[in-house]
Parts: structure tokens; C-alpha cells; sequence
């Protein structure tokens, strides 16, 4: 078994063949659990190359892309959240439970701009009288969900925003009830007037 | 002075000319000083980093701020650690396996001392902000061109040694150093093609431009994982474990077969770091497949490793060499495991950007390279001293603590990174982000980071026991000088090279692999499948000659034919060319086809494609400078939750002028592709000063030393003038008005922050950043007539 062999012959089991600086090696069988997960990723290769990049047999990752933001899109204009006008988002803002849902999503997503108490900072105060693109309910739902993007405004829920319609019509109404607080230390008035009805 | 003499094998060598060989151990021994030392300096930076992602102000200067320590980090531990070992290793393993002094002491001084030069440059460029922003390829032109030198030094001493061999035979091990010389060569050379900016000046931009730029960069980056921290490593592998277990290596044909498998294959896979970014689908289709084919030749040298302690297990209690190398090569095999299976495109959905990716990476480094390395220390430095180590219980101690400490890590990054992925990803029952603000997402991991800090310090502490306990062994000793006597066996007539290369296995290979070529070729064509059958029947072919052709191999062993491969082992030029050619395939194959569909010139003529602004530009450079990218990716993958995050998947066109490209590979913060005009300047202004003013709780450093820092806007012509050479259509105009277009942006942006009554000066280095931030994901706006001009607003 110690023995180097000169002469080319299949090796057995445990048989040295080579030997170097005191380094034996055997030329044992490979495991045949290993040649099976070689053969079969190479296998699984050729199987994958195929379905996708020569027959189009299972969908590209853009095309995945596209049809789930085509289900995601149609299930949130599908959503329920009724129809919003001046008139429900009124109604909203009297509804504690949706006021008190819109403060959430205010205090994580609109304060770095607008103050935990609405008075405003690098966006304008949102508790006095003045509004740059409207203080009526279905203006300020409007702002929110397409946002005034050259002024740094973001759209939060158009075309696909971060809120989706149902957060942005509660945060509208919280912001409705912001209107006229007149919060201390808040930002100098900014727009037309609209007094708070 | 002791002298350690053997006569090796004399009885069975046959008659020739006998020579005194003395060995060269002050070499390895440097070296191993070397990558204890840096080891630890860089695992300490390492610490830093890692407390910086726990609590922000230990970002307590600009020099020291994460985005410029985590590259020193990096560096640090694979070319000054692992580097360093790795010389160490092969320097003292080829001359025994050679049978020959290393052929030049003057070449092996310069290697060492050069090496050494390199990092100390390392460690101070880093830092000072000069870095070409590409990982782990960061160092500035003039440093890459002294690694090129320094590592033609290291081949050419190598090489020379392997022609002045005694033994006919390559072992295993020099097939692994081998590859890795000619591999590491190619690698750095292609990824680090530069233009340098300024006469005199380090500053330089990548010649390749957006998604050509990331494909060789990761095509790079990959393949130093493979041919940097892989190959050297199983080379040390085969020499030191048989040696420290005293056992036969379990199998000669699996040497063979996981060897030719891993390289050729190795070089393929690296557009798995790229999975569902831009880079045309076919290119990442291929890093997937080939990451997955990589998992059987990774493991065959893992087998061959622990099978080669069979027969040896009990002295694993008692010898800690052992240990260290049993772990070693486990903690290898469960990373080339985690590796194949982060690379299937929808767990890289998972994991990517996450510290998932950070545990895996650290697996390989603290658990692979970082054991072996300790395990060779222990086992080579009292060898070369002939004595004993100075202490096994310390070294016991020092695996136990670093193991104990490699687990903490990796745990703790993994379950963060699962967890993040998943928080990315949810979605409310209305289609909604479930945690929209990405900050989120970050403050929930701080647990998981304080537990990783506790992990890599445990392993820096083990790292300087070992310090310690060789200090102790080579103390008030020196070294033996070993001498052995060999026979300078006859020469032979050889086999002609031309026979060795014409073989059957050469010629079958070459033929599978140009029949799987043309498969791929006949399939795919600008993202539209085609040419299913032609494309079959290629493959069909390649199969069957594959079959036939390893029939007939199988039989010509069987008929007693002199091996085919023992020939090729005793031509070692043969050797390196057909090396070189088999790790040469996977980057041509790759890199040229997306060299040409990446083209800016071609990608500009659907429009969407624009050249930055001046001021842009130079709020880009310091974007580089202060390394954003090790936590701001700017690539939005195309999947529905990063698009309702971030906005539209980002495409080839948008960053075809970034030289280099910046698409990132982790976010600690969120991704940038798309922030131009999402917040109004008065919001970046307040987060770079402090992003806790806008953000609470945020982990990103303060910037408020930009502010201050004024631009040298004499300098910013030549810097269009450099980008216009590499190819972006800046006219003679636009070069010759970019110092005062520059000037006309910043004033642009001071005046809409004056209306905030926030003061910034047109000039600072804080404009530039804005005005870079603000551009990201849009069309540049037009410079407006006469400069500063009336506010454009900003209040939403």
C-alpha cells in the first residue's frame, strides 16, 4: 500500500501513487453524490437556459416586473376606500378612528417637512390660514396623492406612491384638522388666504 | 545556529547529479510577521466600522467616517491579511514541493518590501478620500500600477523557480498558485484601466462607463474572492493539511477534475453580483448558472480536504493545528454552499443589499481564509524554528474565541439581513409598503449590530493571542536553516508540447465549450428568446461529444496509456498557457458581448442617456470621495416592492456616462437611483449637516465640514475634458463655460435656500452634493440664462 507506483494502472482503494517532500496521494473514486451534483447543475443549467433564453417557455424577470405591478395597480384602483370628495373627506375628518389612523402616517412620513405639529419647515405650515395649492379637503387630498414634485413635494400615492389612496385620503383628513390650530413657532404664511370654515 | 540536514528518498532516486539545497525561510517568516500584524490592524478597523453602524458618532472625523474606513477595511484583510499569508504560503510550501531554493532573494525582497509600500499607501489614501470607488479595487492609479509591478515581481520569482525545479512534477498545490499568479494579473490589470484626471494628481476615472463598468467590475470583484481568497488558499490547503494530519490526500482524481472545473468555471459567475439590476438578463442568467455548476467543484476541494483527515480525526483534540483547518475548510464549504444559493435570482431578491450578503462574506473571510491562515502560522513558524509552539492551550483558546466569535458574527448578520429583506418586500393587503420609511428597517437591526460587534471583537482578540503566542515561540531564537540534498534527475526527452496540447481532453474541452458558446449565441438576442432549435442542436452536439469524448478517455486509462494529465504536470509552461486559456473563456465570453450593448453611444440614442453638469459632476466626485456607495446603492432592481419604494427599475441608459458606475452593493441607507427632486434642497441641505434633523435615529455620519469646503472650480474643465476623452459628448463650449456653469447651478441652489433663510455659498462642496443628489434619476435642467435667477419655489 506504501509503495509509488511507476507503472499506469487503475489505482485501487487506499493505494499511494504519488508521493512528494513526504506528501502521499491516493487516487481514490470520487463520491458518486458528488458527481450527481455536478451532472445535475450542469443539467438544471441547460434545462433553465432553455425555458428562458431559447424558447421563452417561463417569463423574464421584466416581464414579472410588469404583471405584478399590473395586479398591484389594479387592486389598489380596486380597493375600496368610496369615492373621495370634499364632502366624505369632511365627513372623515370627524371620524376619530380615521383621524387618528392619518396622525400615524403623518408623524412617519411628513414630519421631517412639515413638524411634528404641523407648523412647517422646509415645507410650509399646514395650521394656518394659508394654502399654496388649496386648503379644501378634496385640494389637499389631491396635493398629497400626485405631490408638487418641482417644489419637493413627492406623490404619495400617483402613479405608484408609498401610501396608496386609503392612507392618503386618512392623512388628508388629519391634515384638515390641522387647519386653523395655528400652532406657536410655526412657519411664516405662505399662499392665498382661506380662512377655516 | 542549528542546521536541520535530510537526505530525502535517496535509495529510490535515481543516479544523477547530487546538490545541496538550502531553503529560503526568512522570507516566509516576514511575510507571516506582516499579515499578523496587518491582520490585526485591519480586523481593528474592521471593529471600528462595525461600531459605526451601531452608534453614528463614532464617525468622529471626516478622515475616519464609515464610507472611507469600510474600503480600508476591506482592503486591509484580503491584501495585507490574506495577501500576506498567501506569500507566506507559497513561498515556503513551492520550494519544498520544488525541491529548490526560491530563484531570487533580491526579487523575494522587493516583493515583500513592495507589498508592504502598497498597503502603507492603502492606509493612507483610504482615508484622505482618493479612491477610485470600486470595491475592493478602490486604490488610486498609481498604486494599481505598483501592485501590477510588485506582482510581475512575485510571478517572475515564481515562475523562475518553478524552471529551475528537481521535481519533474507539479503537485496540486502549485496547479492552485499557478492559476492564481496569471488570474490575479488579468484581473487587476482589465478592472483597473483608468484615465488619470490631472497631471500629477491621483485622481482618475474608470474607463468603462455604467453597466460595462459593472460587469468588469464584478467579473473583478468576484474573481478576487476566487483567485485571491479561493484558489491560494486550497493551494495552502493541499500542502499543509496532508503534512499537519500526516495522512495520504484522499484522492489524486479529485484533485484533478475540481481543480480544471473551478477555474474555468469561477470566472463566469460574477454577474451574480449584478442579479435583477440592468445588466441584460442573459449576462445574469449566466452568473446564476455558472454560480450553480461552481457548487460540485467548490465542494470537491472541500471533500478532498476532509477526507484527507480520515484516520486522523482523534488528534483533532489534541492538535490545534487540525482544528483550525477542519473548521477551516467546513466554514469553506458552507460558504460555497451559501454562494450558489444566494445566486438563484429570486433569493438574491432576498438577500442582496442586506448583511445577509455581509454574513456570507464573512463566513468565507473569518471562517475559511482566517482559519487556515491561523493553522498554517501554527504549524509552519515552530517548524521553521524547530521547536515547539509556545503555548497549545493559548492556541486552543485563541480557535474557541474565534470561533465562538465568527458564529456571533454570522448568526447575527444573517438574521439581519433575512429580516430586512423581508421588511423591504412586505406589502399591506392594499398593495401598500408596509414599512415605507426606510429608516425602519435600519433602527430594527441595531440589536443584531451590537451582537456582531461583540462577535468580530472576540475574533480580533483571538487574532492577538496568536500574535502573542508566536511572539513567545520565535522569541530569542532564529530560524533553522534547513538544507537537504537532491538528485538533479537526468534529463528526459519530453513529450513535444504540441502532443500535450493536441490531446483528447484538451480537444474535447475546447470543443464542449465552443458548442455551448454557439448554443448561447443562437438563443438570446436583445432580451428576445430566439432560435430555440439551433440553439438545441448545438447543445445536443456538445453533449454528445462530451460523452463520447470522456468514454474515451476513460478507456485509453484503461488500456495503460501514460495519464495524460501526469504529462501535463511535468510541463509546466504547457501547464500555464492552457491555465490561462481555461480562465481566459468565462470573462471574454462575458465582458466583450456587454462591452458592445452597454455602448454609451449606442444606449444615448434613445435619449436617455445625459451627460451630468459641471457642478454635478463635482458633487459626484465627492460622492465617490466620501464613499456614499458602501451604503447607497443607485440601481432599482426590477421588482414591484423596490419599484413602489423607489420609483421605476433603473435602466442601462440612466447611468451609461458614470464613470465609474455606482450602482452600489449594499444599502445601509436607501437607494438613490431615483431621490433627484423627491425632497426640495432645504431637506438635503439640513440631512447633510445632520440627517438626525430630518431623519430621527438615523445612522448616517453628519456632513458638515461640505459646507465649509470650498470647490476649486479652476480645476472642473479638465475634468469634463477627461470625461469627453473616455467618450461622453461634452462639447468645446460646455468644457470651456463648465467653471462658469458651475458657478451659475451652485447660485441657483443658494438662492432657492436663501428664500429658506438658510445661507450656503454657491462655491461649497455642499452645493455640488445637492446639486449631484438633486439629478439622480433626471434630466438635467438647463442652465438658466444670466446665472443666478429668481427662486423657483421649494415650498411645497
Amino acid at each position: 500500500m506504501k509503495n509509488v507506483t511507476s507503472e499506469p494502472h487503475e489505482p485501487g482503494q487506499n493505494e499511494v501513487i504519488h508521493s512528494v517532500d513526504g506528501i502521499e496521494e491516493y487516487d481514490n473514486k470520487l463520491p458518486n453524490w458528488w458527481l450527481f451534483t455536478l451532472y445535475g447543475a450542469i443539467a438544471f443549467s441547460a434545462v433553465y437556459w432553455f425555458s428562458y433564453h431559447a424558447f421563452d417557455l417561463l417569463p423574464h424577470p421584466s416581464k414579472v416586473y410588469l404583471s405584478d405591478k399590473k395586479e398591484a395597480t389594479e387592486r389598489q384602483g380596486g380597493s375600496d376606500t368610496g369615492p373621495v370628495t370634499a364632502e366624505s373627506l369632511t365627513t372623515a375628518s370627524k371620524d376619530p378612528a380615521t383621524v387618528d389612523q392619518g396622525k400615524q402616517v403623518f408623524m412617519q412620513n411628513c414630519i421631517p417637512c412639515h413638524a411634528a405639529n404641523g407648523g412647517g419647515g422646509i415645507g410650509p405650515n399646514l395650521t394656518d390660514d394659508y394654502w399654496l395649492h388649496g386648503g379644501a379637503p378634496d385640494k389637499i387630498y389631491n396635493t398629497i396623492t400626485h405631490g408638487v414634485v418641482e417644489k419637493g413635494m413627492q406623490a404619495w400615492a400617483q402613479p405608484v406612491g408609498p401610501l396608496g389612496p386609503a392612507k392618503v385620503k386618512a392623512v388628508a383628513a388629519y391634515v384638515y384638522t390641522l387647519h386653523g390650530t395655528n400652532v406657536p413657532g410655526g412657519k411664516a404664511p405662505q399662499g392665498e388666504r382661506e380662512p377655516a370654515q | 545556529m542549528t542546521t536541520a540536514s535530510t537526505t530525502a528518498d535517496a535509495d529510490v532516486l535515481p543516479a544523477g547529479e547530487r546538490v545541496q539545497i538550502t531553503y529560503d525561510d526568512v522570507t516566509p517568516i516576514r511575510f507571516v510577521m506582516a499579515s499578523v500584524l496587518w491582520g490585526i490592524v485591519g480586523m481593528l478597523v474592521g471593529v471600528i466600522v462595525a461600531l459605526q453602524l451601531a452608534w453614528w458618532p463614532a464617525n468622529v472625523h471626516q478622515w475616519l467616517s464609515f464610507g472611507r474606513l469600510r474600503p480600508l477595511h476591506t482592503n486591509a484583510v484580503i491584501f495585507a491579511f490574506v495577501g500576506n499569508m498567501i506569500f507566506a504560503g507559497v513561498y515556503h510550501s513551492t520550494q519544498r514541493l520544488l525541491r529548490t531554493r526560491t530563484a531570487s532573494d533580491v526579487l523575494s525582497k522587493v516583493h515583500f518590501w513592495g507589498w508592504q509600500l502598497i498597503i502603507l499607501a492603502a492606509a493612507i489614501t483610504l482615508p484622505l478620500g482618493y479612491t477610485q470607488a470600486k470595491e475592493y479595487a478602490e486604490l488610486e492609479w498609481p498604486i494599481d500600477i505598483a501592485i501590477a509591478l510588485i506582482w510581475v515581481v512575485f510571478a517572475i520569482n515564481f515562475f523562475w523557480t518553478v524552471a529551475k525545479r528537481n521535481e519533474k512534477h507539479l503537485y496540486v498545490a502549485l496547479w492552485f498558485y499557478i492559476s492564481t499568479i496569471i488570474t490575479i494579473a488579468m484581473l487587476h490589470i482589465v478592472n483597473s484601466l483608468a484615465l488619470p484626471v490631472f497631471v500629477g494628481g491621483l485622481k482618475s476615472y474608470s474607463v468603462y462607463a455604467g453597466a460595462q463598468d459593472a460587469l468588469v467590475q464584478w467579473w473583478y470583484g468576484h474573481n478576487a474572492v476566487a483567485f485571491f481568497l479561493t484558489t491560494p488558499i486550497l493551494g495552502i490547503m493541499y500542502y499543509y493539511l496532508p503534512k499537519a494530519a500526516g495522512r495520504p490526500v484522499y484522492s489524486y482524481r479529485l484533485s484533478v477534475i475540481h481543480f480544471w472545473a473551478l477555474i474555468f468555471v469561477y470566472i463566469w459567475a460574477g454577474p451574480h453580483h449584478l442579479l435583477n439590476t440592468a445588466l441584460p438578463d442573459w449576462a445574469q442568467s449566466l452568473g446564476m448558472l455558472f454560480s450553480l455548476m461552481l457548487w460540485a467543484p467548490s465542494w470537491g476541494g472541500m471533500l478532498n480536504g476532509l477526507l484527507t483527515l480520515r484516520g486522523a480525526w482523534n488528534k483533532l483534540r489534541t492538535d490545534p493545528v487540525l482544528k483550525f483547518f477542519a473548521a477551516g475548510v467546513t466554514f469553506y464549504g458552507m460558504s460555497t454552499f451559501e454562494g450558489p444559493l444566494l445566486s438563484i435570482k429570486s433569493v438574491s431578491g432576498l438577500g442582496h443589499y442586506t448583511d445577509w450578503i455581509i454574513a456570507h462574506v464573512h463566513g468565507g473571510a473569518l471562517g475559511w481564509n482566517g482559519l487556515m491562515a491561523a493553522g498554517m502560522f501554527y504549524w509552519m513558524v515552530p517548524k521553521i524554528y524547530g521547536r515547539e509552539i509556545h503555548s497549545k492551550r493559548l492556541a486552543d483558546i485563541h480557535f474557541w474565541v474565534g470561533t465562538a466569535g465568527i458564529l456571533l458574527y454570522i448568526v447575527s448578520m444573517w438574521t439581519a439581513g433575512i429580516t430586512q429583506g423581508l421588511m423591504w418586500r412586505d406589502l399591506n393587503p392594499d398593495g401598500t409598503l408596509k414599512y415605507p420609511v426606510f429608516l425602519e428597517t435600519v433602527l430594527k437591526l441595531k440589536m443584531f449590530y451590537w451582537t456582531r460587534l461583540v462577535g468580530g471583537t472576540l475574533y480580533l482578540g483571538g487574532m492577538v493571542l496568536m500574535a502573542y503566542n508566536l511572539f513567545q515561540t520565535v522569541r530569542a531564537t532564529k530560524p533553522v536553516v534547513t538544507t537537504i540534498e537532491v538528485v538533479v534527475p537526468p534529463r528526459e526527452a519530453e513529450e513535444p508540447w504540441l502532443a500535450v496540447i493536441s490531446s483528447k481532453p484538451v480537444i474535447i474541452s475546447v470543443l464542449v465549450t465552443c458548442l455551448a458558446c454557439a448554443a448561447f449565441l443562437a438563443s438570446e438576442h436583445d432580451g428576445v428568446p430566439k432560435g430555440g432549435f439551433a440553439s438545441t442542436f448545438f447543445m445536443l452536439i456538445a453533449f454528445a461529444v462530451g460523452l463520447a469524448g470522456g468514454i474515451a478517455v476513460r478507456s485509453a486509462k484503461r488500456k495503460g496509456e501514460r495519464p495524460w494529465h501526469r504529462i501535463l504536470e511535468g510541463r509546466s509552461l504547457v501547464f500555464t498557457v492552457l491555465a490561462t486559456l481555461a480562465v481566459a473563456a468565462g470573462g471574454i465570453a462575458e465582458i466583450i458581448p456587454n462591452l458592445i450593448v452597454a455602448n454609451p453611444a449606442t444606449l444615448a440614442k434613445n435619449g436617455a442617456a445625459h451627460p451630468y453638469r459641471a457642478l454635478e459632476l463635482e458633487g459626484r466626485d465627492i460622492y465617490i470621495r466620501e464613499g456614499c456607495y458602501t451604503c447607497h446603492s443607485q440601481m432599482i432592481r426590477s421588482m414591484y416592492f423596490e419599484a413602489l419604494r423607489y420609483g421605476e427599475p433603473s435602466t442601462m441608459a440612466e447611468s451609461a456616462y458614470d464613470h465609474p458606475f455606482q450602482w452600489g452593493s449594499k444599502r445601509n441607507g436607501p437607494d438613490l437611483a431615483r431621490v433627484g427632486g423627491k425632497y426640495p434642497n432645504a431637506w438635503h441641505y439640513s440631512h447633510m449637516i445632520d440627517p438626525r434633523r430630518i431623519s430621527d435615529g438615523s445612522i448616517m455620519p453628519a456632513y458638515p465640514h461640505l459646507e465649509t469646503a470650498k470647490l476649486d472650480l479652476t480645476k472642473t474643465p479638465v475634468k469634463l475634458r477627461a470625461m469627453r476623452t473616455l467618450g461622453v459628448p461634452y462639447t468645446p463650449e460646455e468644457i470651456q463655460s463648465a467653471e462658469q456653469d458651475a458657478l451659475a447651478q451652485g447660485k441657483d441652489i443658494a438662492a432657492d435656500l436663501a428664500a429658506q433663510k438658510i445661507t450656503l455659498a454657491p462655491d461649497s462642496e455642499l452645493a455640488a452634493v445637492i446639486a449631484y443628489l438633486q439629478r439622480l434619476g433626471k434630466k438635467p435642467e438647463a442652465p438658466k440664462p444670466g446665472g443666478a435667477v429668481a427662486v423657483s419655489g421649494g415650498e411645497p
